[in-house]
């Protein structure tokens, strides 16, 4: 117990000692990371976005004019047994009318010229949670477009497509910019442990004479890069929730993107946690690095 | 009797100059021998290799029957909790107290809080320093320090106990204090080496002397019996 005390209170003295550079590190770590986590933070609405859109993805598939009501209806069943699909409405000619005059009031008149309704009737399909991607959903309407009474099969292919393309640049771009900048705050809490070792090296020297094994010298350094890195990453994630608190707030005033900011999301607990210890890995890392640099391992 | 630290043809060189040359000792369990010579002489490299700070370079060293020469470094500290080190400069930590400085090899041993005391307090009381127990060293005198680094020698009851110059610091009568304690803790069965260059040591303690010259092991000389202490 006096042993865990004492290593925990080496630590902590260590940070006091050495109480300026500990800050700046802690400090220099947290803007590192914070870049990391902006990345991150793109990456993860950027997916729940994603994620909203595929769960409102409705197909349409338009039906030819003058379709036999027995026609539709086999269409219909078709559809509706296919356990691809897990809901299908249909959109008669004059609702599609209503529905265009109740969205687009101003230019409803364009359609009075025409004499008949030009809109065709229309099956709104939503597809099972499963079979939302953009490839499955590509293959589903290339075979649904091959069925009889089908006009047109339509849905937001190329969006949807553009949208895991930019997914996967950023995921990228995410783990590039993670790991360059992961690896420099490994090298600054390394640097600052460094410090602590020299300013600390006559002590060493007596705890080895003393008979103190390799790993009880050791043990406060590695502590202390972990909480370096944990304060960091603890600090990174302060930063971000201001800058998204205040981009938020930002963006309803604007009411420019109504509606965006109920989609936008901050990391959830959990992922906070995993920030924080990563954070302390990271720093374990830079001391290994630091020690294993500076040879304390003589005997 | 048993010899609890050997040396065999032990030779040492530090930049082609003997440290140590082809020097063959061997001390007995309990015994207290007085390492002499003039500052070069090879007394604190001799010290070194006890503990494993430093390998000679031919000769092989047994130090309470483990041959240091061919020990593992993960082993290194188990030696040194069985050897005893005082230091000419103390060697304390100057921002622990004198309880926390002694303790200090216990807690590296991991012992419980309860011994940590009990020796501790045992430690500081022989060498009559416990009412000093929560002060800083740099609070204390040289004397004082010498004894707080003595007590941290002892508190985990070592089979030896050396001292490199432990009275290079001291005055006279502090001197004489000092080699009294070591003197006390060879009467309760602990091997004492005392290197020391100081030639009054001599006239204080009569027992085994052992003399070096660059390098080279001069004389030796077993105590007389009756004189002294």
């Amino acid at each position: 117990m006096r042993r865990l005390f004492y290593l925990l209170r080496e630590a902590w003295v260590n940070m006091r000692i050495n109480r300026t550079t500990t800050i700046v590190a802690v400090l220099t770590t947290a803007f590192t990371l914070a870049c990391v986590g902006i990345f991150l933070l793109l990456y993860v609405n950027l997916r729940n976005a994603a994620g909203l859109l595929e769960e409102d993805v409705r197909v349409m598939v338009y039906l030819e004019d003058r379709l036999p009501r027995e026609a539709r209806q086999d269409l219909e069943r078709t559809l509706k047994i296919d356990p691809m699909v897990a809901e299908v409405l249909f959109i008669s000619k004059e609702q599609a009318l209503g529905e265009f005059r109740l969205q687009f009031p101003s230019e409803s008149h364009l359609l009075d010229g025409l004499g008949e309704n030009p809109l065709p009737a229309s099956f709104v399909v939503t597809l099972a949670p499963n079979f939302r991607s953009p490839d499955v959903m590509k293959e589903w309407g290339e075979r649904v477009q091959t069925m009889e009474g089908v006009a047109k099969v339509d849905y937001n292919q190329e969006w949807i497509s553009l949208l895991a393309r930019l997914i996967g640049y950023i995921e990228l771009a995410a783990i590039g910019v993670g790991v360059l900048l992961s690896a420099a705050a490994v090298t600054i809490i390394g640097n600052t442990i460094r410090l602590a070792l020299l300013a600390r090296w006559e002590e060493i020297e007596i705890l080895r004479a003393i008979g103190a094994t390799r790993t009880f010298i050791r043990i406060p350094y590695f502590l202390e890069g972990a909480m370096l890195g944990a304060c960091g990453s603890a600090l990174s994630l302060v930063i971000l929730k201001c800058a998204f608190e205040l981009f938020r707030q930002q963006i309803q005033l604007t009411s420019r993107f109504s509606g965006i900011e109920d989609m936008m999301s901050f990391f959830p607990l959990p992922m906070c946690v995993a920030l924080v210890l990563a954070g302390m890995g990271l720093g374990f890392a830079g001391s290994v690095v630091s020690l294993l640099r500076i040879g304390e391992g003589r005997t | 009797m048993d010899a609890i630290i050997q040396l065999i043809h032990v030779s040492k060189w530090h930049d082609r100059k003997a440290a140590l040359s082809d020097v063959t000792i061997e001390i007995d369990k309990g015994e207290f021998v007085l390492l002499m010579g003039a500052s070069g002489a090879g007394k604190s490299t001799l010290l070194r290799m006890l503990i494993g700070e430093e390998q000679p370079d031919e000769g092989q060293i047994f130090v309470h029957g483990k041959n240091v020469t061919k020990i593992r470094p993960s082993e290194i500290p188990y030696l040194r909790r069985k050897v005893g080190a005082v230091f000419q400069n103390f060697r304390l930590l100057p921002k622990k107290s004198v309880f926390d400085n002694v303790a200090l090899p216990l807690i590296v041993q991991g012992a419980s809080e309860k011994d940590i005391r009990r020796k501790v307090t045992e430690a500081l009381r022989a060498v009559a320093v416990d009412h000093k127990n929560d002060q800083l060293p740099d609070s204390l005198s040289t004397g004082e320090q010498q004894r707080v680094c003595i007590a941290r020698a002892i508190v985990n009851g070592p089979v030896v106990l050396l001292a490199d110059e432990p009275t290079g610091n001291l005055d006279p009568e502090r001197t004489r204090e000092i080699m009294e304690l070591f003197k006390l803790i060879n009467a309760r069965g602990t091997t004492v080496i005392v290197a020391t260059h100081d030639p009054q040591v001599l006239t204080q303690v009569n027992r085994r002397v052992i003399t070096l010259r660059h390098g080279v092991l001069l004389s030796e000389r077993r105590a007389r019996e009756g004189v002294g202490a």
